[in-house]
């Protein structure tokens, strides 16, 4: 009974925060005559069109679309294997300093976007890389790091140096030591850290409305500045686009949910995976 | 040949002296036990040997060969880590072909060889669970098997039964000594437990505080400890050692008072005796104590005793009856059994006299 009690609560909570996210989606099927009706209309004929319209006359959106999970994918995938390399030595090697070093490492990430922007953006302008893959990738690359590196730290803390050793006792090299013997026990601690990162990039808007340009927008920035683009608010725009944007990260999110939660500890609870 | 030489090795980390000129032999063929507290550099000269760490000064040769500034891998020294380190991704088969694997030994080369090593330890039965699917004594196993499966000379284990229990540990040490002689390699074996020391070696050395205070045959040890860390790490139960005083050519030390042979005239000493050492009443020397606690060994009972302030330990044959709590007790000791040390320095300075 008052397990039962308990689930009911449960559900309830869940549908209420998942609410916004059903209405958008509901949205994307809907007209735009259905979407602003009063009272709402739960009960409606589900259309395509909005899908056809978005593919049809918005002919940047494949490319934002490409963008965005281009952007993302490179960015975290690089920033991972340097963290993962960073954290090895800041773990094994202890140099001077480390308590230090990884404060400083996490301190890029307690300023507000807003407050480095504008250096950033003039570094950008002055080096000529406004608008260019690369150099965004450079910058969510360097913004992923810090985060990561606590993440895989705290995972290759918990790695006794006694496999380093048996390893390198018993004739590996450097190279095998940390990629064959070390990296397949930190496995969920590199899924951490990349879904983390991840989901950051997937989101960023800021920085790619600034410092990138018409070759890099991503969705985010698709969004913000395509929602008054016909004079009003588009609403079918804003449901059709968000519900497309929503789906790699739930796919993804639903697919290692256990990694999201040990990385949210920097794998001091090493839980079940 | 492969016995290993360690010539003068020290190492310092920082201020802190973890070894302080070692010079020890680990003769062909023999096992040999380094015993001695925690801390007091077994572990470091032994990952030394294996070439985890290098000494600051001096030079360690197997047989005969320098190997101070090898890369690990090119030693013939397999080893067996304090803590077992198995893979957890990998199967027990693929952890103790693991060695091989690196050395690039051909697949049917490896799969014969664990084969050969499962044998020995008895662990066919594992060769295809993931380690954490193991209990404490099956990772010891596997990881002794992975410490062996390397073709080497000789063989290194960091006090590999720490943490066992106790069963277990008697076991194990059976089947060490077993396979040691199959072997016929050369065994160098860190302990910090006196029984695991007494019934392991054959070659013993004894280390404090960074350095040998005493090496040999075990037999030898046990018998002429030379030093009063030896007579307190070497035996079990724990030797007694007893604080006192030389003077007018006797010691008196607790219960005993008993003239010596020996230089140390005026000296304040230590009494070191072997509970062993103690028998009935009438030979010797004899002392008296009051009896605090009993443990039965089946066929020795270990006696508590309190001489006056004093605690010490005696071992009694369980045909002589368990003395009951609180009464006194009689026992006697044969002069030579009674070994003096020089309080200061722990030298030995001589033994009781008839």
């Amino acid at each position: 009974m008052r397990r039962s009690l308990y689930h009911a609560v449960l559900w309830l909570v869940a549908l209420i925060w998942f609410a916004p996210v059903a209405w958008i989606i509901l949205s994307a099927f809907k007209t735009r005559e259905d979407i602003l009706a009063t009272p709402p209309k739960l009960l409606f004929t589900p259309t395509l069109q909005n899908f056809r319209d978005l593919f049809t006359t918005n002919a940047s959106f494949v490319v934002q679309f490409a963008n965005s999970v281009v952007l993302s994918l490179v960015s975290v995938v690089i920033a991972v294997a340097i963290s993962f390399l960073a954290a090895y030595a800041f773990s094994r090697f202890k140099p001077k300093g480390t308590d230090f070093l990884m404060f400083l490492l996490l301190s890029v990430r307690m300023l507000p976007g807003p407050a480095v922007i504008l250096p950033i953006y003039l570094m950008y302008a002055a080096f000529g890389w406004k608008d260019n893959h690369v150099a965004l990738v450079l910058f969510y690359a360097m913004f992923s790091v810090p985060f990561s590196v606590w993440i895989l730290k705290g995972f290759l803390d918990g790695v006794s140096i006694r496999y380093d050793e048996t390893g390198r006792v018993n004739g590996g090299s450097w190279f095998h030591v940390i990629f064959r013997v070390v990296l397949p026990q930190v496995k969920p601690g590199l899924i951490a850290a990349f879904i983390f990162n991840l989901i950051f990039v997937w989101n960023e808007f800021l920085f790619n409305f600034v410092i990138g340009g018409v070759q890099t927008q991503n969705i985010p920035y698709a969004l913000a500045v395509g929602t008054y683009s016909d004079g009003g608010l588009n609403w079918t725009f804003i449901a059709t686009m968000t519900t497309i944007y929503i789906l790699p990260p739930i796919l993804a999110i639903y697919a290692f949910q256990k990694y999201l939660l040990v990385g949210m500890t920097f794998g001091t609870v090493r839980g079940e995976v | 040949m492969a016995d290993v030489v360690f010539e003068g090795v020290s190492r310092r980390y920082g201020s802190k002296v973890a070894l302080d000129g070692v010079s020890l032999t680990a003769p062909d063929r023999r096992f040999t036990v380094l015993c001695g507290p925690p801390g007091s550099g077994k572990s470091v000269l032994l990952r030394m040997l294996v070439g985890l760490e290098t000494p600051d000064e001096g030079r360690i040769l197997i047989g005969g060969q320098d190997v101070t500034d090898t890369p690990p891998a090119q030693r013939p020294v397999g080893y067996v880590p304090q803590s077992f380190a198995l893979y957890p991704h990998l199967t027990v088969r693929q952890n103790i072909g693991y060695p091989l694997k690196l050395a690039g030994a051909p697949a049917p080369r490896i799969a014969e060889q664990v084969g050969r090593v499962a044998e020995l330890l008895s662990i066919q039965h594992l060769l295809d669970k993931t380690p954490d699917l193991l209990s404490g004594g099956e990772k010891q196993r596997v990881a002794v098997a992975r410490g062996l499966s390397r073709e080497a000379r000789v063989f290194v284990l960091d006090d590999p039964l720490v943490g066992l229990d106790y069963k277990l540990r008697e076991r194990l040490m059976g089947d060490l000594k077993l396979l040691a002689a199959e072997l016929g390699a050369t065994f160098l074996y860190a302990a910090s437990d006196p029984l695991e020391t007494l019934t392991m070696a054959q070659e013993l050395a004894v280390l404090e505080r960074g350095r040998v205070v005493r090496k040999g045959p075990v037999e030898q040890v046990y018998a002429e400890p030379g030093n009063e860390a030896a007579m307190r790490l070497v035996g079990f139960p724990r030797a007694n050692l007893l604080p006192g005083r030389w003077q007018g050519g006797a010691v008196e030390a607790g219960p005993f008072r008993f003239p010596v042979a020996g230089r140390g005239e005026g000296q304040e000493v230590l009494v070191g005796l072997r509970p062993e050492d103690a028998g009935a009443p009438g030979r010797g020397v004899t002392a008296q104590g009051t009896v605090t606690l009993v443990e039965d060994l089946g066929a020795e009972l270990v006696v508590y005793l309190d001489c006056g302030g004093q605690p010490l330990t005696v071992i009694r044959l369980a045909e002589e009856g368990a003395p009951g709590l609180g009464q006194p007790l009689a026992f006697g000791v044969s002069p030579s059994d009674l070994l003096v040390f020089d309080r200061r320095t722990g030298d030995a300075l001589g033994r009781g006299a008839a």
